[in-house]
């Protein structure tokens, strides 16, 4: 199975110069030292010496308190350990020596606020992935043994239909829609000698789908199935219960959202697309076990009007209030209809200027990068009026992939490696029908990615790094995740998904992924303060 | 205890470049932290530190890069690094496995280093040296993420270097155009290098054609205390102590450091004679303070009749191959480079 990652930048180093290798999303800063970037550090030149000396501080440090440092590194939560300076004076201050200024934004948080996800998962020792291995091998065996029934031919096939998946995207770029055509029919006719239970046979199906509907409509016929809202939220739910994506979202968004109402008493969450309401139980009950007391939690759902009539994201708020009322919470629930997100309105969100504000969106905003670049773009009204709201923190989970290139072909070639990737994650999910059904669902987001375009496509999946340009642009700066978050999401991973997932820290972010792919991003964001802005700080 | 680390950061400091110093400091301390004094790994911190860098199957600088899963029943990846040709500068998406298209190519399988605990194939600092090691032998590289200890004890570690070898020997893309077979080096640094020898062992038992060695650095050991250990400890960067730790984290529960793993030639070690073993060559870091045990390494394969090549470094530390910066590195990529070739 051919495997790559597109979506990385310039992620090799220069062979022996010292020009800084841009290995991030930041424009390369001429102080940088090139060797250690190259081994994925950024310090400058000009504070080698001072960096040297920290380490020799912590040392020291470490050297006068042996018995302890194994159990501070434990606990302690580190930060971005690309930036080596800050990263040694935040260990310098677990060893409760005062650091020299360091330019972090963010201080370590000694262990107090231990909530009750962390301690849920510190029950169970670190990860023995041998066990694992145990349980599944005996299925590994007979899924290994089909995997080798491949023959010779069907490698030859699977290496053949990628050829022509690619050549028939170039041809529909270029507009050659009567040779696209006779490759179509060429595929369906490969796809009957190579294995379409697995592997590059699966996913070339649904690619070939794709493309057929996409010449179709470019003949003036068929139209693209978008799938009724409830059947979305069904496909939504199976494809969170079979495999850990969208948990690996949920759970780290609301670690960040957890430090971020640290200390306040009034919280209002805003979710940009509520579904079933699958991330919220798990906050409701880690802010009922903070110390101190739980706060009083607002939600703020947003979702599409269903159809008929039925006021389903109330019976949503409903059942949270009442998980909420037996956790002793006190909660209320505002639920926002709106088929786009662009169509709603910060005054219906009703925010109270005194409570923490924290807005939430899973795979929301790449909806709003409507490729015409107009000034009042829905994505810079969006985010214009979510500074506005001055929120503690905005979590931004998004699908690590370039697939809003311009250029079909390019969209195209991405969104096959991309999925195919995560349709091989899939494999490991065992349990039906949620299999089946997350492969539907991933099936409508391929669907929509190849064969749409305009208003219609809505899947315009960006990666990492152009978020951050993006968000640091409209006025957002990030806020660094931390090991703890690391260290549980890895922790949940093990516990509930089979080998193969890793999760990456990438400056503050964190990303899941298959076997060395990610596929995922999760990040954190506040607003910069703006001087000229009468907003009262919460 | 406070002024003499003094001394020794100070004379640490004056053989290395300053930034080589950061990077090797900052690699110890984190790793102190990681280590746990029962033996257990802190894995989670380990992953959050390491700093990765994904594949990239746009060429840079002539290289370019994908994963492939080698073995599903163990998640057995490795990195796959190949040259671009001049007739196709930028691959083409779908054929990263497209056959060789040389006479003879050298196929290098490299174990990297991290003393069997630590780093992973997608680590920055081995996806660079394995894309200088491309572009220096004009070969393609197989870099292989073998499972790690403590979690996965011995044999892991050869078990997975020999699961890749065959997976190397049998892709047809890889044998080079002259007699279509697949011309295989091993190499590795520190545990990496014992890991080299040990895959080579297997491979001469089973017939697999090897056709050289590179051990840089290689992590062996023994129960006794060698003259260059009691002299170097916890001077370069490395402590006997840790040293310790690692074998005990690497070797079966209960063994001790004469284990073959471990000590090849030693109590409990095999003589190679009259064994085809391949050519080695064996570079030693004049300050790394199990030395002694790599030196002895290199007499043993003598002592054998077989082909060595000692490459002593002497005022180089541990890492210093990681950064193009002094002059043992270029000294150093100048014989790998004649040493993979002289089979062209």
């Amino acid at each position: 199975m051919l495997r790559y990652d597109s979506t990385s930048s310039s992620a090799g180093s220069s062979s022996g110069s010292l020009s800084s290798s841009s290995s991030s999303s930041k424009p390369p800063q001429q102080d940088i030292d090139g060797l250690l970037a190259g081994a994925g550090y950024k310090v400058r030149s000009s504070e080698l010496r001072q960096v040297a000396q920290r380490l020799e501080r912590l040392e020291t440090a470490m050297g006068n308190s042996p018995a302890d440092f194994s159990q501070l590194a434990s606990d302690a939560i580190l930060y971005n350990p690309s930036d080596l300076a800050c990263w040694v004076d935040s260990l310098l201050t677990e060893f409760a020596e005062p650091p020299p200024t360091c330019s972090s934004d963010f201080i370590v948080d000694p262990v107090n606020n231990q909530t009750v996800v962390n301690s849920a998962w510190t029950a169970a020792e670190p990860h023995t992935p041998q066990v694992h291995q145990n349980i599944t091998y005996d299925e590994q065996q007979s899924l290994d043994n089909q995997l080798t029934v491949v023959t010779a031919m069907e490698e030859d096939s699977g290496i053949r239909l990628v050829h022509m998946l690619m050549t028939c995207a170039e041809c529909v770029q270029s507009g050659d829609l009567s040779l696209a055509t006779s490759l179509i029919d060429d595929m369906q006719g490969l796809l009957t000698h190579v294995n379409t239970i697995c592997g590059i046979g699966k996913v070339a199906g649904h690619f070939i789908d794709a493309l057929s509907r996409r010449i179709f409509q470019g003949m003036g016929g068929g139209s693209v199935n978008g799938g009724s809202a409830f059947e979305n939220e069904i496909l939504y739910h199976h494809f969170y219960e079979a495999c850990p994506y969208l948990k690996f979202a949920h759970f780290t968004a609301n670690q960040a959202i957890l430090e971020a109402f640290d200390g306040h008493d009034c919280v209002h969450v805003v979710d940009f697309n509520l579904m079933h309401g699958l991330q919220w139980p798990a906050l409701i009950q880690a802010l009922a076990l903070r110390p101190g007391g739980p706060p009083l939690l607002r939600l703020t759902g947003i979702g599409p009007p269903p159809p008929d009539g039925r006021d389903s994201l109330r019976e949503i708020g409903l059942r949270l209030a009442e998980l909420a009322r037996s956790v002793n919470v006190r909660f209320a629930f505002r639920g926002v209809a709106a088929s786009r997100l662009e169509d709603v309105k910060p005054w219906m969100l009703q925010v109270n200027p005194k409570e923490a504000v924290a807005v939430n969106s899973i795979m929301q905003l790449h909806r709003l990068l409507g490729c015409e670049q107009t000034r009042n773009s829905p994505i810079d009204t969006v985010l214009s009026w979510i500074r506005g709201l001055n929120p503690k923190i905005m979590t931004v989970v998004e699908q690590e992939a370039n697939h809003n290139q311009p250029g079909f072909l390019d969209r195209f070639t991405e969104a096959l490696y991309y999925y195919s990737t995560m349709f091989d994650s899939l494999e490991a999910c065992r349990i039906q029908p949620e299999k089946a059904l997350a492969e539907i669902y991933i099936q409508r987001e391929i669907g929509n990615v190849v064969s749409c375009e305009g208003s219609a496509r809505v899947e315009r999946h960006e990666p990492l790094a152009k978020w951050r340009r993006r968000l640091s642009g409209a006025g957002f700066r990030a806020l660094r995740l931390g090991s703890n978050a690391f260290k549980q999401a890895s922790m949940l991973l093990t516990l509930f998904s089979a080998e193969g997932y890793s999760v990456e820290e990438n400056e503050g972010c964190l990303s899941l992924g298959w076997h060395s792919s990610p596929l995922i991003a999760a990040s954190a964001w506040q607003a910069v303060p703006a001087w000229d802005n009468h907003m009262s700080s919460s | 205890m406070a002024r003499s680390n003094e001394v020794n950061l100070n004379e640490c400091k004056m053989v290395v470049p300053l930034n080589t110093w950061v990077l090797i400091s900052n690699f110890k301390l984190a790793y102190n932290l990681l280590r746990r004094p029962d033996g257990t790994f802190n894995r989670h911190l380990a992953e959050f530190l390491d700093r990765k860098v994904p594949a990239n199957a746009n060429p840079v600088d002539g290289v370019f890069s994908f994963d492939v899963l080698i073995d599903r029943g163990t998640s057995l990846l490795s990195r796959i690094y190949r040259p671009t040709t001049a007739e196709e500068p930028q691959p083409n998406i779908a054929e990263l496995e497209k056959p060789v298209t040389a006479a003879v190519v050298p196929v290098i399988i490299f174990f990297h280093g991290g003393s069997f605990a630590h780093s992973s194939a997608n680590s920055a600092i081995y996806d660079t040296l394995c894309r200088r090691l491309v572009r220096l032998c004009k070969a393609v590289v197989v870099s292989v993420n073998y499972r790690r200890a403590p979690e996965n004890r011995y044999p892991c570690a050869y078990d997975d270097g020999w699961t890749a070898l065959k997976w190397v020997n049998s892709r047809p893309w890889l044998q080079s155009q002259k007699d279509s077979k697949v011309h295989i080096y091993l190499a590795g640094d520190s545990s990496g290098g014992n890991i080299a020898h040990h895959v080579a062992l297997r491979a001469i038992e089973s017939g697999i054609d090897i056709l050289g060695s590179i051990l840089l650095n290689p992590m062996f050991g023994g129960q006794e205390r060698t003259e260059s250990e009691k002299r170097l400890d916890g001077k370069y960067f490395v402590t006997l102590r840790d040293r310790d730790w690692y074998w005990r984290a690497y070797l079966p529960e209960g063994e001790d450091r004469d284990h073959p793993a471990c000590n090849p030639f030693g109590p409990n070690g095999r003589s190679l004679e009259g064994i085809k073993f391949p050519k080695s060559l064996v570079v030693v870091a004049g300050l790394d303070l199990i030395q002694d045990w790599q030196l002895a390494y290199v007499e043993g394969l003598k002592k054998a009749g077989q082909e060595v090549k000692l490459l002593y470094m002497e005022q180089a530390t541990i890492g210093f191959y990681l950064l193009p910066n002094n002059h043992h590195f270029h000294t150093v990529m100048d014989e790998i480079s004649k040493f993979v070739s002289s089979d062209c």
